[in-house]
């Protein structure tokens, strides 16, 4: 038992117990095996719903073939299934569900509160809005994206204002929230009604949220951006978890709290934002994509990626259900999550109070 | 006599019912009038003043009687049912944010209806009991979860549970109506929410459960103020709180399941009425619920002659305006120092 000697660079400090140490110059950084492991196993499942994905609907095509198409391999038909439709499909389902994962697990870090997901306080609805004007068309022509992305943006700051910053009485944030969602929602009926029919029904499974017939080019943009949400997030996920703690303490190990509280918040605002755009408000995938990847993690950590995997599995398989449960009817995704999600957050609500970890 | 001023000088519960209650009336007449000069039909105000003393061509008189008059009713009655039926479930529950549009107990009505539209009913009368059969699941569901999480302790996640409830009745009714297009067709005029072109026969149909509700209010006003002292008193003073709640229950499952049937869910009028009501006179709820008498028929009243107004000529969903209107009240609750919790 002898003090390190911390002048020598040399001197190599052993890790702590199943953790590795990555070490460069003056960088430096642990890896949690656990965590590793695990994202791994969630790649390998992600990979296998997606193939499963690719493979289910009116034509069958065995997995086998699935791959040779991805490949490139194959007869024509099959590729022209699975490389033109599906594969837009699946990939607009695993970016958006990964966005509002991700975005929903920040939200919940910053209010301390494990319901303030993006759907719930409004957000969602509010780029809905927005957006929904954009294409109703009240005089601006503005992308969808951008439009919904200052709903966001919007409602976020407004839900902050209203609800007194994010402090121990999280829950009026949220009440806060909850009313602004409604008034975005009014207003996108209020939008609705004034176009003709036909467009109005178009616009209906979005409204809802659905992955059926989005335009192609918005989402490779859709990946950079969760990409650049997702690895944003785990730069700063070291940070981050300060959040759990008191003011005073994250100003004690150096940190400004509300700079750490802004970041978090631009990166969910700008994650929900486009994943809105794309998919419609399919909020309640933020709610259960964390809440499943703390489920798996052990130990009261961030889990940002288990998120962004865990909610991105969460979008497919739901877009999986509402194509297949009711065959010749296709369900918006939106849909398949409320009726799914919807008793989960009775129940998250209903249960005895027990110590949370945010 | 007590001048205005003198009137707000005192506090809520010191004030004098029976002026505020003529006073609200008066405005209540005023703002029938207004629903009768202003709205459908081509005919300007001023003919419609000719009818209303009597005097006026036979087209204007059929336009009064025959569209905006069978209108100004059905707002009437709407307005009725909502604001008692919320003023009695924040009673019941103890919490200012209650209320029927936003616990859920709409939205299960609008369920029942679609069901009973799938399964192929078209009458109006059978729409009714099933809407309010729908309410009462709701009621029910909404006073379990109340008594689930110990006595009613947070305001706000009695809310949450009902906008989660809210949200999958909603999500399982959209799945009935793409199942069915003849539902779909039927019932989409009706889920956001109108008083515009409903008959005179759905009031009628409606009211003998009104007739029923208000005797029941009548019965449990007042154990219901004596149970809002905790329910030993209630127990002490010779009231049974288990019955009461279910009387309550009853009561707003009929009210709200009669409006929901007649205009679709209106949100947030529930929320609104007794939250005015309180402000006026104070939270004993006898008092409470005399004021929202002429207030829940103002607030739609008002709120239908707006939504003539703000879109002519087209017209604005009743429902989308009073979300509009009652949102910012309900942050105005929830931002309160301290949240009110009504015991």
């Amino acid at each position: 038992m002898h003090a390190p000697t911390s002048s020598s660079p040399g001197n190599c400090h052993r890790p702590p117990k199943g953790q590795w140490l990555l070490k460069r110059g003056n960088l430096s950084l642990l890896l949690d095996r656990a965590a590793i492991k695990r994202n791994l196993w969630l790649t390998l499942a992600l990979c296998i719903v997606s193939l499963m994905c690719l493979g289910v609907g009116t034509l069958a095509i065995s997995p086998v073939d699935v791959v040779n198409a991805l490949m490139g391999q194959g007869d024509a038909m099959t590729q022209f299934v699975v490389n033109d439709l599906r594969l837009h499909r699946l990939l607009a389902g695993l970016y958006t569900g990964a966005a509002f994962s991700v975005a929903g697990c920040l939200m919940q870090t910053v209010a301390r509160n494990r319901l303030a997901t993006p759907g719930i306080i409004g957000i969602d609805n509010a780029a809905m809005t927005f957006a929904v004007a954009s294409i109703v068309g009240v005089g601006i022509s503005v992308a969808p994206s951008a439009m919904a992305l200052t709903g966001a943006a919007t409602a976020t700051a407004l839900a902050f204002i209203i609800g007194g910053g994010s402090g121990t009485r999280g829950y009026r944030f949220i009440i806060a929230g909850l009313a602004i969602g409604a008034v975005a929602a009014a207003v996108t009926q209020l939008l609705l009604a004034q176009v003709h029919i036909d467009t109005a029904n178009e616009a209906y499974p979005w409204t809802v949220g659905s992955l059926s017939g989005r335009p192609a080019a918005q989402i490779p943009i859709m990946g950079w951006i969760t990409l650049a949400g997702t690895v944003m997030g785990m730069v700063l996920c070291r940070h981050f978890q300060l959040m759990a703690f008191s003011d005073s303490t994250i100003m004690g190990l150096g940190h400004l709290p509300n700079r750490l509280r802004l970041s978090a918040v631009l990166v969910a605002v700008v994650l929900t934002g486009f994943a809105v755009a794309l998919a419609g408000p399919v909020g309640l995938v933020a709610l259960v994509g964390p809440e499943m990847a703390r489920s798996f993690a052990r130990h009261r950590g961030l889990p940002l990626l288990s998120s962004a995997l865990c909610g991105a599995m969460v979008m497919v398989l739901a877009d999986l259900a509402g194509r297949t449960l009711l065959s010749p009817i296709e369900l918006p995704v939106g849909v398949v999550t409320a009726v799914v999600g919807g008793p989960y957050l009775l129940w998250i609500l209903m249960r005895p109070p027990k110590r949370s970890p945010l | 006599m007590l001048t205005l001023a003198q009137f707000w000088r005192r506090a809520p519960s010191q004030r004098p019912l029976a002026p505020c209650f003529t006073a609200l009336l008066g405005v209540l007449m005023g703002a029938c009038v207004l629903s009768l000069l202003y709205g459908a039909g081509s005919i300007t105000p001023t003919q419609a003043w000719q009818v209303l003393l009597g005097r006026g061509s036979s087209d204007a008189y059929f336009i009064i009687t025959e569209l905006r008059l069978p209108r100004t009713l059905v707002a009437l009655v709407v307005g009725l049912s909502l604001g008692v039926s919320g003023a009695l479930m924040q009673a019941v529950a103890r919490n200012p944010l209650a209320e029927p549009g936003l616990l859920g107990v709409s939205a299960g009505a609008s369920f029942a209806v679609a069901i009973a539209l799938l399964l192929g009913a078209s009458a109006a009368t059978l729409t009714l009991g099933v809407a309010q059969i729908g309410a009462l699941l709701g009621c029910l569901f909404v006073m379990a979860a109340a008594r689930l999480q110990g006595q009613f302790k947070d305001p706000v996640r009695l809310v949450l549970a009902g906008a989660a409830l809210t949200s999958l009745l909603t999500a399982l009714t959209s799945i009935l109506l793409m199942y069915d297009q003849r539902a779909a067709d039927e019932i989409r005029f009706w889920v956001t929410g109108s008083v515009a072109g409903r008959s005179l026969d759905s009031l009628r149909s409606v009211l003998p459960y009104l007739l029923l509700a208000s005797a029941l209010t009548l019965y449990v006003a007042k154990p219901l103020a004596s149970m809002a002292l905790g329910e030993s008193v209630a127990l002490g003073l010779g009231h049974n709180p288990k019955t009461i709640r279910y009387i309550v229950m009853l009561v707003v499952a009929l009210l709200a399941g009669s409006a929901t049937a007649i205009a679709g869910p209106i949100l947030f009028v529930g929320l609104v009425v007794p939250f005015v009501a309180r402000a006026l006179v104070g939270p004993d709820i006898r008092r409470t619920l005399i004021l929202c008498l002429p207030i829940g028929p103002l607030m739609i009243i008002s709120a239908d002659i707006l939504t003539r107004l703000i879109a002519q000529p087209a017209e604005m969903p009743l429902g989308v305006l009073t979300a509009i209107v009652g949102a910012p009240i309900l942050m105005m609750i929830v931002r309160a120092k301290r949240l009110p919790t009504l015991s």
